[in-house]
């Protein structure tokens, strides 16, 4: 009789699994990418004037908070074509990676708004003035002042928004994206479901690497931008 | 498809929805209250340093932090089949283990999952209050389980309250993916009810508008509770 559970199944999966690692970093990093910009036009948003602005950006936040990301991603994926649909435009053809980069971007924009405005809000007052007091441009100012400033701040809480993401990623099999949760589905399918729990062992052994990974990545960055940093203790 | 939305079903349909809520909330309860004081316990021992059970503490935390919940749920329900088949099989037990009720599965891979974020939580709570709380707390007298249930626990749980509230909504949000476990919740039940007329579009909006009103209503309890655990709250903050 065969035995039900074989560890060399996990070991002889990782090999297989890994060339579509490269399926998943390349939509999180384009999520990424839209995601911080749509995050800096929200947090420029609620931290400006306009009241009409602050109060979109709040809803949009909210109710991206109150969604979960698999409902978000069907959204898209069903949705977007059939906006499409009555504009006229065939959209049915489309790569899935699209639809899980555009959810993603959604998702990623509002846990960043959050980030930024948090790192720009830490930041005194009296640095932006005391900086144009010298001479410095407003641009300078932001340029060589606040933002070195802000991005320490923010950097811990944008590892950890970016672990939040890979990890969301995961749901993208769910449309069919075949990256490399998708492709231990395909492997387990071709199994004839036999051995599923190997393979997805050796699923969470490349996702707890990737992650432990990223975080010593951010702690090491944060310890070498922190260098200059002086904090009352010093006084 | 061209034509719009269907108003009749997407009404129809929120109702569908609406029914799967109180499996989503029981999920979220059960868990909560198995993580909760097991959370508590673990953030204890990482603090205290306590033997071998903050190495394992560390460990586990680290792994679910460092797995997507999806995989810790496939892994749930392809091991523990697996685990109770050799179980029933070895003591001659009268039971069908392919026939026990999926939810489970929810309330072992939820619990899991939240025990690790909630130990996280506490323990980043437990650091904010000083340690002089817990000996002047014993130097007027008060046994150790009276100093915590009395001083260090109320304080801690000041402080940690937005950040369960957080891990409820997020909770609720995660309940989505029972469909993995074919669980009747809100999102397998619209999904369900959708397939017959290729009506997604409008099954998704009401499943959105579920999610959307539980997490609101959630948060805004929270925020309630909050404001009466506030007296708790250190003067000198």
């Amino acid at each position: 009789m065969e035995k039900y559970f074989d560890a060399t199944y996990i070991l002889q999966s990782i090999p297989m699994l890994l060339p579509f690692l490269k399926v998943t970093f390349m939509v999180a990093c384009l999520s990424i990418l839209f995601g911080t910009i749509i995050g800096f036009i929200l947090a420029a948003a609620k931290l400006g004037k306009s009241k009409i602005a602050r109060n979109l950006a709040n809803g949009y936040i909210t109710i991206l908070r109150c969604t979960p990301s698999i409902v978000l991603l069907f959204l898209v994926y069903y949705g977007i074509p059939a906006i499409g649909n009555n504009l006229g435009m065939n959209l049915n053809d489309i790569d899935k990676a699209v639809f899980v980069i555009v959810t993603f971007s959604l998702q990623f924009g509002a846990l960043m708004c959050e980030v930024i405005r948090s790192a720009y809000e830490s930041i005194d007052k009296g640095q932006f003035e005391a900086a144009v007091s010298v001479g410095l441009s407003n641009i300078q100012a932001y340029g060589r002042i606040i933002f070195p400033q802000a991005f320490v701040v923010a950097l811990p809480n944008f590892g950890n928004s970016l672990l939040a993401l890979l990890q969301e990623g995961a749901l993208a099999y769910t449309i069919g994206l075949i990256d490399i949760v998708g492709k231990a589905n395909l492997i387990i399918a071709s199994n004839y479901n036999a051995h599923a729990l190997e393979i997805f062992l050796a699923l969470s052994i490349i996702y707890w690497v990737i992650s432990i990974a990223i975080e010593h990545f951010f702690l090491k960055l944060e310890r070498a931008f922190s260098k200059g940093k002086q904090s009352l203790k010093a006084l | 498809m061209s034509e719009g939305l269907d108003y009749k079903f997407l009404i129809d349909t929120f109702f569908v929805a609406l029914s799967g809520v109180p499996i989503a909330l029981a999920i979220t309860i059960v868990a909560l209250m198995v993580a909760l004081p097991l959370g508590f316990i673990l953030a204890l021992s990482r603090i205290n340093r306590f033997l071998v059970l903050h190495r394992f503490a560390q460990i586990y935390v680290s792994f679910v932090r460092g797995t997507p919940i999806i995989v810790q749920i496939f892994i749930v329900y392809s091991s523990i089949p697996l685990l109770l088949d050799s179980i029933v099989t070895k003591y001659n037990f009268e039971m069908n283990v392919y026939d026990v009720n999926p939810i489970w599965y929810a309330f072992i891979v939820f619990s899991f999952n939240t025990t690790a974020i909630l130990i996280e939580v506490f323990r980043s709570a437990l650091n904010t209050v000083s340690k002089g709380q817990l000996e002047a707390a014993q130097s007027v007298g008060l046994t150790n389980v009276q100093a915590f249930r009395r001083i260090i626990i109320p304080q801690t749980l000041v402080v940690a309250l937005p950040n369960i509230c957080t891990v409820t909504v997020n909770l609720i949000k995660a309940t989505s993916l029972g469909y993995a476990l074919s669980l009747q919740e809100i999102t397998l039940r619209a999904k369900v009810a959708a397939n017959v007329g290729y009506n997604y579009v409008e099954a998704y909006i009401d499943i959105f508008l579920v999610y959307l009103i539980l997490c609101s209503l959630v948060e805004y309890i929270f925020k309630l509770y909050e404001k009466r655990l506030i007296k708790y709250k250190a003067v000198n903050a």
